[in-house]
């Protein structure tokens, strides 16, 4: 190719350089941006791994390096010879797992089995518990809470798994995010399987599920982080030690020993990491999930 | 296609678990807290909730604390609501510019505070901001040669931290929402106008911003919600304190319900809640309707 002197217009070459600084401009404010969000999350990580001391330490990189505080944090609070000896952060670790994942699992069967027949089926009442589900999203956690908490102990739940997992086994949310991904599925699909004989069940579970992955996906995030974050109603319904989950776990450590920051730190890092590891596994579905769901409201 | 009997008796099977749920847990239990709102009735007796007409309310109408934590909780809304929306649209318009490289890796970053727990989160900022000259940003201060700020003893500071922990916090699911709104807009729009020469502060006024109306609608009306029932950031960092200074709503009912066992008074509490937040609601949807 033959080398031409182009002569560029002193307007564009203006304009050139006013498009670069100001893409400098953008990516760092964008930089410093995720580096403020960033640090109260990095800080509490580099204290988890720095030996644990009295004085809580300003530096984002450990000094030394130590795994010393994950293993005192694990063992708390019998490290602290406080209650029970056998519970430690340990228990509180397994009652979330328990709970958040059998929320998680059989909350979307739940909701998905009903948002089946109000996406697919003509049968009386079908407007009426649509906007039944709708209108749970209306009613906020805590205006149900004091008669909610009395029905657990009316029906003897207090300090079990059941309290902590059954009243968040449907969710309006759920149910309404699933309808509308079912709704995109093409009923002649499901009518067709319908005619072959293929019962209702039998058609939710091979053809209308499997479609629906990315709904599944993002309800099993939501459902994770929710369940995993919940404070107020074990803070309630579980009494006993022994039944208090690892954000209840995490309050109690806090109020007993302010002054071990290394032990406290590593014990934050280890109520974070589970989501944080979920979101980062999952976080294309997640997002886009996420906005359609809002988009569709 | 016709359907038999059985099979439409069928699909109520389907819907059974989740209405049981709903039944037991969320619709009795609204209904219940009405009727007990309107009862004298304590957790430590064991006698029946007996009727007292609207006395509860009354009761906290009187109250200075009731009032007291009415403004904090309004005050916390105002300020976290509009700034979590600006924060969140500015990053949004930044990241969704053409010129920026990256975009997955700010979005993730800025989302982390969302994903983390609300407990772990309020315990670190309560660390950060710790009166003591322990607090490490006490520890910055004092290297800079400033005086220590006594941020969660004080009545102003104490607010403060908890509105830019919530601002903090949910600012990445803002953005990512805001984001959707953003891909949602077809380009062929920007294209036409770009022929006609208009500054990028004319194509955001004119267009994007109104653009994305719905989005915004749908974000205020979520985050005034969740704000007006804020909980646990107050419960974990502050227990309301000090004194009253960041008792909210919610944190008000806990201590009524679940420490001092008035199942009554926690009840109207939590019905003026939802009266308010279905004014608010209603008011948001009519202005919706308006434009």
């Amino acid at each position: 190719m033959k080398k031409e002197k182009i002569q560029i217009p002193r307007e564009a070459l203006l304009e050139q350089r006013k498009t670069r600084l100001f893409k400098i401009l953008i990516n760092m404010i964008l930089i410093l941006g995720a580096v403020i969000m960033l640090l109260p999350l990095l800080w509490m990580l580099a204290t988890a791994f720095t030996p644990n001391t009295r004085i809580p330490p300003l530096s984002l990189i450990p000094k030394s390096f130590t795994f010393e505080n994950f293993v005192e944090a694990w063992n708390f609070p019998s490290a602290f010879s406080y209650g029970d000896n056998k519970v430690t952060m340990g228990t509180f670790f397994k009652n979330s797992l328990i709970s958040t994942a059998l929320i998680t699992v059989f909350g979307i069967i739940v909701d998905s089995l009903a948002a089946y027949v109000l996406a697919f089926k003509t049968f009386p009442g079908k407007k009426l518990f649509y906007y039944l589900a709708l209108s749970t999203l209306m009613i906020p956690v805590y205006v149900t809470l004091v008669p909610e908490y009395l029905i657990i102990v009316k029906l003897g739940w207090v300090n079990t798994y059941k309290a902590l997992i059954i009243p968040f086994l449907a969710s309006g949310m759920g149910i309404t995010l699933f309808r509308s991904s079912f709704l995109s599925v093409s009923k002649e699909l499901e009518e067709s399987a319908k005619i072959d004989g293929a019962s209702n069940l039998r058609i939710y579970a091979t053809i209308v599920m499997p479609i629906s992955k990315p709904t599944i996906g993002t309800m099993f995030i939501l459902k994770a982080m929710w369940s995993w974050d919940m404070y107020i109603w074990p803070l309630v319904v579980s009494t006993d030690i022994n039944m208090k989950t690892i954000q209840i776990g995490l309050n109690l450590f806090k109020g007993l020993n302010t002054t071990e920051w290394g032990y406290l730190c590593a014990g934050m890092t280890m109520a974070i990491l589970p989501m944080v590891i979920v979101f980062l596994c999952a976080q294309k579905q997640f997002i886009s999930g996420l906005q359609a769901g809002a988009v569709k409201g | 296609m016709v359907v038999s009997k059985r099979e439409k008796a069928s699909y109520y099977l389907f819907l059974l678990p989740a209405y049981l749920v709903f039944t037991v847990f969320i619709f009795y239990p609204m209904l219940r807290s009405i009727y007990l709102s309107l009862c004298k009735y304590s957790m430590s007796s064991i006698q029946n909730a007996a009727f007292v007409g609207l006395k509860n309310y009354a009761n906290l109408f009187k109250n200075n604390i009731f009032w007291k934590v009415l403004k904090n909780t309004a005050i916390y809304t105002l300020f976290t609501v509009p700034l979590t929306i600006a924060a969140g649209l500015f990053l949004a318009l930044l990241i969704n510019n053409r010129l920026v490289k990256r975009k997955t890796a700010y979005k993730v970053i800025y989302y982390v505070p969302y994903v983390s727990s609300m407990v772990a989160c309020a315990i670190v900022f309560k660390l950060l901001f710790d009166s003591g000259t322990n607090g490490i940003i006490n520890q910055i201060l004092m290297k800079l040669g400033l005086q220590p700020v006594g941020f969660l003893s004080s009545n102003f500071w104490a607010m403060a931290v908890v509105i830019l922990l919530s601002v903090w916090k949910s600012l990445g699911y803002v953005m990512i929402i805001y984001l959707g709104g953003l891909m949602g807009i077809p380009t062929e729009i920007y294209e036409a106008v770009s022929l006609d020469s208009i500054s990028p502060w004319q194509k955001l006024r004119y267009i994007t911003l109104p653009l994305l109306k719905p989005t915004t609608q749908f974000l205020f009306i979520t985050q005034i919600i969740s704000s007006f029932q804020v909980f646990t950031p107050v419960n974990v960092m502050t227990s309301g304190g000090p004194g009253y200074a960041t008792t909210t709503l919610v944190s008000m009912l806990y201590e009524a319900g679940f420490k001092d066992g008035n199942m009554g008074k926690a009840s109207a509490i939590a019905v003026i809640i939802f009266v308010v937040l279905t004014v608010l609601t209603m008011i948001q949807n009519k202005l919706g309707e308006e434009d």
